[in-house]
């Protein structure tokens, strides 16, 4: 899967807090480099998040500035990719509360996403039913994740769309990794239920 | 390999991340049905994430929060030290001021009685107006000597 990262090794958690004591200090490159490693991940999950027409690149930059301006306060005990995104969680939760909106996108699917999910359909040679099947299979998806209760959705995008794992999803809504299992496994349940219907 | 295909929860497992059954996990990996079950949802996932911003969209973005980080709202990590222990060391010398203040010498009030009534003794209209008023009132007497006040 293309969208989950992989999981850091001690040996990547010290370098990285290393980096944070330096961009503690004031260290601009070390600053740099630690958003460097994560702004993916927040872009996916605010781009997930975030309903159609807000500003995605202010909600990362945003973000950025949040842990920024924070950074004293992160004390090293958790990942600083965890942290972060805890961040960008609060900073959509925020900007929906305000906004009154339903998260995700409306089922409309831009031209630029259009072959996105063909470039991993397992075939050689996408026919127009597979390409047509392709599709409604994403919109399906879109349209179950949107209608997950919030908790549901919010786990799902970190796992599938921000590509943490249960552990850093756990650390990052602050609840431990069983409540993360048992939303997780509720929703997949009903998105890839959706999406199969997508089959003929 | 086991002809019985992987059950729905088994594929939850398997998407989420957390470990399958031995038995299932070899079932998956030489199954293309159920392979082709659980790709299949990995792709519309992937379609649904949608393209990744470019390099340069990235870089403009950290650049802007990096420079609102480095501008008027940044410290070195220091200066709240320094700040902090000059408001300590401003607190710790605020009673030795005020003690400074209240232990200041009283005046000797008799000294400067003893002083004043010497002056007035001396040339009482000195005290009463400055010294051309007095020379314009009371002319000074000529170079002979007499009619001095004294």
């Amino acid at each position: 899967m293309a969208s989950v990262a992989r999981q850091e090794t001690p040996l990547e958690h010290e370098d990285e807090l290393e980096l944070v004591g330096m961009a503690q200090q004031g260290d601009r490159d070390a600053a740099e480099a630690l958003l460097e490693r994560h702004e993916l991940r927040v872009f996916r999950l605010c781009r997930r998040l975030l309903p159609q027409g807000e500003d995605v690149e202010g909600a990362v930059q945003e973000t950025m500035l949040r842990a920024l301006r924070g950074l004293a306060r992160f004390s090293g005990e958790g990942s600083f990719g965890g942290w972060l995104v805890a961040i960008a969680l609060n900073l959509c939760r925020d900007r929906l509360r305000r906004r009154l909106l339903v998260p995700f996108q409306p089922l409309e699917t831009g031209e630029d996403e259009a072959a996105g999910p063909l470039a991993v359909v397992p075939s050689s040679e996408p026919s127009p039913e597979r390409v047509a099947m392709a599709r409604q299979a994403v919109e399906r998806l879109r349209r179950e994740v949107a209608r997950l209760p919030r908790r549901q959705q919010e786990v799902f995008t970190l796992r599938f769309f921000a590509g943490l794992d249960l552990a850093g999803i756990a650390e990052s809504l602050a609840v431990d990794v069983g409540t993360v299992k048992t939303h997780l496994h509720r929703a997949v349940r009903r998105v890839r239920a959706a999406v199969e219907e997508a089959k003929p | 390999m086991s002809i019985e295909h992987l059950t729905d929860d088994e594929v939850d497992l398997a998407l989420i991340g957390e470990e399958v059954p031995a038995g299932a996990a070899a079932h998956l990996a030489s199954c293309l049905v159920c392979r082709r079950r659980r790709d299949s949802f990995l792709a519309a996932v992937n379609g649904a994430c949608g393209e990744d911003p470019d390099e340069t969209t990235r870089a403009r973005i950290r650049e802007r929060a990096l420079s609102a980080w480095s501008g008027a709202g940044r410290r070195p990590h220091w200066v709240r030290w320094v700040a902090a222990a000059a408001a300590v060391v401003v607190l710790s010398l605020l009673p030795l001021l005020r003690s400074e203040l209240v232990s200041r010498p009283k005046i000797d009030t008799d000294a400067v009685l003893t002083e004043v009534d010497d002056v007035l003794s001396r040339d009482p209209l000195s005290a009463a107006a400055p010294e051309e008023v007095v020379e314009a009132v009371v002319p000074a007497p000529e170079a002979d000597g007499e009619g001095s006040w004294s």
